[in-house]
C-alpha cells in the first residue's frame, strides 16, 4: 500500500443513466460512509448492497437514497477500502454528493488513478490494465478520448497567459528579495495587487466556463428566440408539459424572459422563453429585447423559431442573422396549418458549424416534439466517454483551478497587508504548482532565467 | 610503489573549498595534507573581497553550525558588515561583509596552521595515482609522490585556466599565477566529462586617485551581525563602501569597442554566470538602461587598493583605463590591476554522489568551482562536505550527507548532482522550496547537532549552543506573557503600536502589530527576565512563531503535490518503453538518470502526462 489519501470519482457516464455510481478508495472510505449515512457506528458488512439515505453531514440535508456497498481492503478493486454509492443518475444529485465527499477528506481522483492503485497494490497486472485501456487512455498524450485530450490541450493554451502573468509577478517579487542591493525599480505594491486581481478574475472565469460544470450546476441553457408571435411561448409550454408563460394573440406580450428547468432524457435543461426580437420604441419591450439578446448570447443552444405558415419577414431575417454564429436548432412551427410550407428554411444552406438541425413542429398538436427534443440534445451527445472521463477531467481541472485561486487570494491579502515578500511568495508558488499540474511544471531554472533576462543583475 | 609521504586525506588546492576540506578532515582525526601552488595565497579571494549576501550568507552560517571555519575567519577580518533585507522577514535576511583581503588570507592560514593533524605543503599536483579505479595518491611536478586514502580536488579556476584581456590571452589560474594543465589532462584521461566555464573580475583602483565626494557612502551596520555563532562581537574598525554609476558616454564607448572584448569576438567559449555579467554584457543586454550601479569597495585599512564592483570586464587594459576615467569621480583614477576574464575546466557534477565522491574513482572527491559553482561560499560548503566525507571514508566511518529540506548546502549539492550545470551555479534562496524554514539565524538549530556528532563542534561551541537553546526556550515562554489592562506595561504597549489592544494580549500577538519589533518587545520585558536573553534570541523566537503556521500549511500542500516523490527509480530503468515521452525527453531522462520520482518531476519539460505514465510503470 503506497498511498495514504482517499480519492473519489464518478464511475458511470454522466447524464444518460438511471444510476450513477460514485466510488471512493482509501483509508477514509469507512468514515465517509458513516458520515454520509449519519451512522457513526455503522459497521458495514463487506460486499453487501444496502439501501441507505445519503445526507450532507454539514447541513443535514438529504441528498439521495442510494444502494451502498463497502469493500474491505485488500479484497477490493484497488486493494484499499472501497466504498461504492449507487445513487440516482441525476447529475445534480451526483455532483452534490461528490462535493460533500470532497469535504470529508477525499480528493478527486486523477484520470485512471483507481486503476493505478489497483496495479500498485498488485490487484491488477500492468498488462491487464493496458488491455483494459482505461489506464493508458487516461494517462498518455495519445489519449483516445479525443474530448479529454482536446480539453487538456485547450486548457493549457487558455491558461498560458495566466501562468505567464503569475510567473511575472513571482519574478518581480523574487528579484526584489534576492537582489536587494541591485538597482532594480521599486516594487509597486498597488501594481502587484492589480495584477493579482486580474489574474484571479481570469482564473475564476475559466473555472466557471467548464461547460460540464455549468451543465451540472445550472443545467444546459436553451433559449427560444424568434420574432413576435411565431409561437415561442406555446412551444415553451409544449416542451414544459404544462402552461406557464402568458400566451395571447397580441404580439409583444411576453415582455420578460421566463426560464424553467426541464429534463430531457436525464439531462437537466433550463429553458428560456424570450421576448420577441424586433425593432421597438416601447421602453419595456426594448429592455426585454436587450435581455433576449443577452440570453441568446449566453445560452448553450438557441432554438430559433419561425412561423412556417407564412413567408419569411424582415424580422425573421434579423433573427437568422443573429443566430448564424451561435449553436442553434431551427424550429419551423405551425405545421398543423394548411398554409404551412417550410421550404426556404429547410432548404436554406445550413451552416454546419452552427446549425444543428432543422425540425418542423406544431405547438398546437405536439407534432415533432420528439424530433425537437432530440435535436436539442444532439450537440451534447458525449458518445462513449470513458468511465472516469470527461466529468472528472473537468472537475479535476476545476479543483486545481479553485485551489490556485485560493492561494492567490491569500497572497493578495498579504500584499495588501504589506507583509514581507517571502510570505506572499509561498501562496504564489503554490498557485503556480497547482496550475502546473494541468500545464506542466515551471522549474526554478526557468524562473531564474526569466529573472535574469528581465533585470540587469550584477554585483 | 614508492611514496615520499603518506596521509589519510590529501586536499589539492588552498582556496575556499580546499581550506574547509583540509580543516574539517584534520579535525575529524585524519592525517591531512593541504597541497597548494603557493602557500602565501592560501584563502585568497579571487575577485570580490566579500563574504555573504542573500543565499550565500545562509551558506556561511550553515558552514559555521556544522563546525566549518569560514564564518570565524570573516568575523575577524570583515571591515563592513551589513545585514541585508532588514526591512523584510527574517527568512530572507542574511549577513554580508566586505573583507580586508590580505587579512583574510593571513587569518585563514593562521587558522590552518593551528589545526592539529594538518600539514601544509607547497607543490603543483600533476597526476592522480589510481589503481583499480581507486585513488591511492598524487604526484607533484617536482616528482614527489604522496600517498593518500582519499583525495579532495578543490582546484577552483586553475584547471586549464586561460586568462583573457582584450585580444591577449595566456594560461593562468588567476592573475599572476600559473594554471594547472597536467591535472586537467589527467581528469580527462580518467574519463571525466569536462566542460568549460568562464568568470570575470573588475579592475582595482588606487584610492588616492579617487574623488570620494562624488560618490554616495554606504555605511556599515551600527550593530554588525556576525557570521559565526561563536562570535560575540566584531572588533575590527569598520569602514564605508561607496556607490557610483556608469553613464551613456561610457556605454557608447564600450559599444564602439565591443570587437575588442574576447567574449564578443568569440575568443571565449566558456559560459559565464548570468548574475555576474561583465560591464560589456550589461550594456549589450540592457541597452535601454542609461546607468548601471557600481560599488566602490576599499580592500582594507592598510592598502590603497579599491575594488570596483559591477565593472567586471575583459576589454583591453588601456581601454579599461580610458573607460574608468569616464565615470564621475574617477576622472583622475588610476588602475592598479586591470580586470580580466578567465576560462577554466569543470567536471560535470552529475559524476558525484551526495557525498561529493566521484562514482568513477572511489576515494576521489571534488569540491568547489571544479563542480561548476561560482562563489567562495558555494565552494566552501562543498569543501566542508567533501573534507568530512574524505576523512570519514579514510577512517572507515559511515559517510555524511545533507538533505535539501534542512539546509541550503543540501539544496546546492542536490541541484548539482541531479541537474548538472549549464552556467556557473550560485545559491539563491528561491532555489529552496523550504525557504521559510531555512533561516540564517536558525542554522545552528538545524545543523549544530550534526557537527557535534561528527566531532567537528568542540565543547566550547557545543556548550554555547546549548545555552542558546535554553535561552531560546525561555524567550519563547516569555513571548506568551499576557499583558492585561491592569498591567503597568499595557499603556506602553498600546502607545508603541498606536492601536487599541484587546483586554489581554500576549507579547507574541503584540509583535504582529506595527512598530512592534524585537527591540521594543525587549523593552517591555521585566528587567530580571530581559537580562537572561539576548536580542538575537528574541528575534529567533519571534521568527519561529511568525513562520510556524506557514510551514505547517506548506508541508501539507507540498506533501499533497509531491506525494510520490520518494518512489525510487531503478538504475537500469528504461524510459524508451514509455509511450508518452518525446524522444528528446527520453534522451534527457537517460542522461540525468533521476533516482526518484521526485527528481524526475523536477526535470524541465516533464509534462503531467509523462509523469503519470512514469508513475504507472514505477508502481507496476
Amino acid at each position: 500500500m503506497f498511498q495514504t489519501d482517499s480519492i473519489v470519482a464518478l464511475s458511470t457516464p454522466p447524464g444518460r443513466s438511471g444510476i450513477g455510481v460514485i466510488r471512493i478508495s482509501g483509508p477514509d472510505a469507512i468514515d465517509i460512509l458513516r458520515q454520509l449515512t449519519d451512522s457513526p457506528t455503522f459497521n458495514p458488512e463487506p460486499n453487501l448492497l444496502t439501501l441507505k439515505k445519503i445526507v450532507n453531514p454539514f447541513s443535514g440535508e438529504i441528498l439521495d437514497q442510494a444502494l451502498v456497498c463497502f469493500f474491505k481492503g485488500p479484497h477490493s478493486f484497488t486493494g484499499e477500502d472501497v466504498l461504492e454509492l449507487h445513487c440516482h443518475g441525476s447529475p445534480i444529485v451526483l455532483r452534490a454528493v461528490i462535493d460533500v465527499v470532497l469535504k470529508l477528506n477525499a480528493r478527486l481522483a486523477n484520470p485512471g488513478e483507481f486503476s493505478l492503485r489497483a496495479v500498485a497494490n498488485g490487484r491488477m497486472q500492468l498488462t491487464e490494465a493496458e488491455a483494459i485501456r482505461d489506464l493508458i487512455d487516461a494517462q498518455t498524450e495519445q489519449a483516445v478520448r479525443q474530448a479529454t485530450r482536446q480539453l487538456e490541450g485547450e486548457i493549457s493554451q487558455r491558461l498560458k497567459p495566466a501562468k505567464d502573468m503569475l510567473v511575472e509577478i513571482i519574478v518581480r517579487l523574487e528579484s526584489s528579495l534576492e537582489f536587494v542591493e541591485d538597482d532594480l525599480p521599486a516594487v509597486e505594491q498597488d501594481q502587484i495587487i492589480e495584477k493579482l486581481e486580474d489574474l484571479r478574475t481570469d482564473l475564476t472565469a475559466l473555472a466557471f466556463t467548464f461547460s460540464q460544470g455549468r451543465l451540472l450546476h445550472e443545467g444546459l441553457t436553451v433559449a427560444l428566440v424568434g420574432r413576435p408571435n411565431v409561437g415561442k411561448s406555446s412551444l415553451f409550454n409544449m416542451l414544459l408539459g404544462h402552461s406557464r408563460a402568458i400566451v395571447t394573440d397580441i404580439p409583444g406580450t411576453t415582455r420578460d424572459t421566463i426560464s424553467e428547468p426541464i429534463d430531457i432524457d436525464g439531462v437537466p435543461i433550463v429553458l428560456i422563453d424570450t421576448a420577441g426580437i424586433r425593432g421597438s420604441t416601447n421602453e419595456i419591450e426594448t429592455l426585454g429585447i436587450d435581455r433576449t439578446r443577452q440570453q441568446a448570447a449566453d445560452a448553450d443552444l438557441i432554438v430559433a423559431i419561425f412561423d412556417g405558415s407564412m413567408p419569411l419577414t424582415d424580422e425573421d431575417g434579423i433573427v437568422l442573422s443573429e443566430v448564424e454564429t451561435k449553436r442553434h436548432v431551427i424550429a419551423i412551427n405551425k405545421s398543423d396549418l394548411e398554409t404551412f410550407s417550410p421550404n426556404g428554411l429547410l432548404d436554406r444552406p445550413v451552416s454546419p458549424k452552427s446549425c444543428v438541425e432543422s425540425v418542423t413542429v406544431s405547438a398546437k398538436t405536439s407534432a415533432g416534439l420528439d424530433d425537437l427534443r432530440a435535436a436539442i440534445l444532439k450537440p451534447f451527445d458525449r458518445g462513449n466517454s470513458s468511465p472516469e472521463g470527461l466529468l472528472i477531467t473537468n472537475a479535476r481541472h476545476h479543483d486545481l483551478l479553485t485551489r490556485a485561486i485560493e492561494e492567490l487570494t491569500s497572497s493578495e491579502r498579504l500584499v495588501r497587508e504589506r507583509a514581507s515578500e517571502e510570505l506572499t511568495l509561498v501562496g504564489l508558488h503554490n498557485a503556480l504548482k497547482f496550475l502546473g499540474q494541468i500545464t506542466g511544471e515551471t522549474t526554478t531554472e526557468e524562473m531564474l532565467g526569466q529573472i535574469f533576462s528581465t533585470f540587469c543583475i550584477g554585483k | 610503489m614508492i611514496f615520499d609521504e603518506q596521509f589519510d586525506v590529501v586536499v589539492i588546492g588552498g582556496g575556499h573549498a580546499g581550506c574547509e576540506a583540509a580543516s574539517a578532515a584534520a579535525r575529524l582525526g585524519a592525517t591531512t595534507a593541504l597541497l597548494t601552488l603557493n602557500l602565501d595565497l592560501i584563502g585568497q579571494m579571487s575577485c570580490n573581497p566579500a563574504i555573504g549576501g542573500i543565499g550565500k550568507g545562509h551558506l556561511v552560517r550553515e558552514i559555521d553550525a556544522l563546525g566549518g571555519i569560514m564564518g570565524r575567519v570573516i568575523d575577524r577580518t570583515g571591515i563592513q558588515f551589513r545585514l541585508l533585507n532588514r526591512s523584510r522577514g527574517p527568512a530572507v535576511q542574511a549577513p554580508r561583509a566586505q573583507a580586508d583581503r590580505a587579512l583574510y588570507r593571513v587569518e585563514m592560514r593562521r587558522t590552518l596552521e593551528a589545526t592539529p593533524n594538518l600539514s601544509l605543503r607547497q607543490g603543483l599536483v600533476t597526476e592522480l595515482i589510481v589503481t583499480n579505479d581507486r585513488i591511492c595518491g598524487v604526484e607533484l611536478q617536482d616528482t614527489r609522490r604522496i600517498a593518500a586514502r582519499t583525495v579532495v580536488v578543490a582546484t577552483g579556476t586553475f584547471l586549464n585556466g586561460r586568462i583573457h584581456t582584450g585580444r591577449n590571452s595566456y594560461g593562468g589560474g588567476r592573475a599572476g599565477e600559473p594554471p594547472s594543465t597536467e591535472l586537467a589532462a589527467t581528469l580527462k584521461r580518467l574519463g571525466f566529462p569536462v566542460g568549460r566555464l568562464k568568470t570575470g573580475t573588475p579592475p582595482r583602483l588606487d584610492r588616492r586617485t579617487i574623488d570620494w565626494d562624488a560618490f554616495d557612502p554606504q555605511p556599515p551596520d551600527e550593530q554588525p551581525v556576525p557570521f559565526s555563532f561563536s562570535t560575540d562581537e566584531i572588533l575590527q574598525k569598520q569602514l564605508n563602501c561607496y556607490i557610483g554609476y556608469t553613464n551613456e558616454t561610457l556605454h557608447e564607448t564600450i559599444r564602439k569597442n565591443l570587437h575588442e572584448s574576447p567574449l564578443y569576438s568569440g575568443a571565449i567559449k566558456g559560459i559565464g554566470p548570468r548574475y555576474c555579467p561583465s560591464i560589456e554584457d550589461k550594456i549589450v543586454k540592457f541597452p535601454t538602461k542609461d546607468r548601471h550601479q557600481l560599488f566602490i569597495e576599499p580592500e582594507g585599512h592598510s592598502t590603497n587598493e579599491v575594488y570596483l564592483n559591477g565593472f567586471s570586464t575583459s576589454l583591453p587594459a588601456q581601454l579599461q583605463q580610458e573607460l574608468v576615467s569616464l565615470i564621475r569621480g574617477f576622472e583622475e583614477a588610476q588602475i592598479i590591476r586591470p580586470g580580466y576574464a578567465i576560462e577554466y575546466d569543470f567536471v560535470d557534477p552529475r559524476e558525484l554522489t551526495p557525498f561529493l565522491e566521484t562514482t568513477r574513482i572511489s576515494g576521489l572527491f571534488l569540491a568547489g568551482q571544479i563542480n561548476g559553482t561560482t562563489g567562495y561560499e558555494e565552494a566552501a560548503c562543498q569543501g566542508l562536505l567533501a573534507g568530512i566525507n574524505a576523512a570519514l571514508s579514510a577512517l572507515g566511518r559511515a559517510p555524511f550527507r545533507l538533505d535539501r529540506r534542512e539546509s541550503y548546502i543540501g539544496v546546492l549539492v542536490d541541484d548539482l548532482i541531479r541537474n548538472g550545470v549549464d552556467e556557473p551555479y550560485r545559491m539563491f534562496t528561491s532555489r529552496s522550496e523550504y525557504r521559510l524554514a531555512l533561516r540564517h539565524d536558525n542554522a545552528d538549530e538545524r545543523l549544530e547537532t550534526y557537527g557535534r556528532d561528527l566531532g567537528l563542534v568542540g565543547d566550547e561551541d557545543w556548550n554555547r549552543f546549548n545555552q542558546r537553546r535554553r535561552r531560546l526556550a525561555f524567550a519563547k515562554s516569555l513571548l506568551e506573557t499576557r499583558l492585561t489592562r491592569s498591567d503597568s506595561r499595557y499603556e506602553s504597549a498600546r502607545m508603541l503600536v498606536g492601536q487599541d489592544l484587546s483586554d489581554s494580549i500576549t507579547l507574541r500577538q503584540l509583535a504582529l502589530r506595527p512598530h512592534a519589533d524585537a527591540e521594543s518587545i525587549m523593552r517591555l520585558l521585566p528587567d530580571a527576565e530581559r537580562s537572561q536573553i539576548t536580542i538575537g534570541d528574541l528575534q529567533t523566537a519571534l521568527a519561529d512563531g511568525l513562520y510556524s503556521g506557514y510551514l505547517i500549511a506548506q508541508e501539507a500542500t507540498l506533501r499533497r503535490l509531491n506525494q510520490h516523490d520518494t518512489l525510487k527509480i531503478p538504475p537500469q530503468f528504461s524510459y524508451s518503453g514509455l509511450a508518452s515521452l518525446s524522444r528528446e525527453m527520453i534522451e534527457r531522462l537517460e542522461r540525468v538518470r533521476p533516482g526518484s520520482f521526485g527528481q524526475a518531476r523536477q526535470i524541465p519539460g516533464m509534462t503531467p502526462a509523462a509523469l503519470s505514465n512514469l508513475l504507472v510503470h514505477l508502481v507496476a
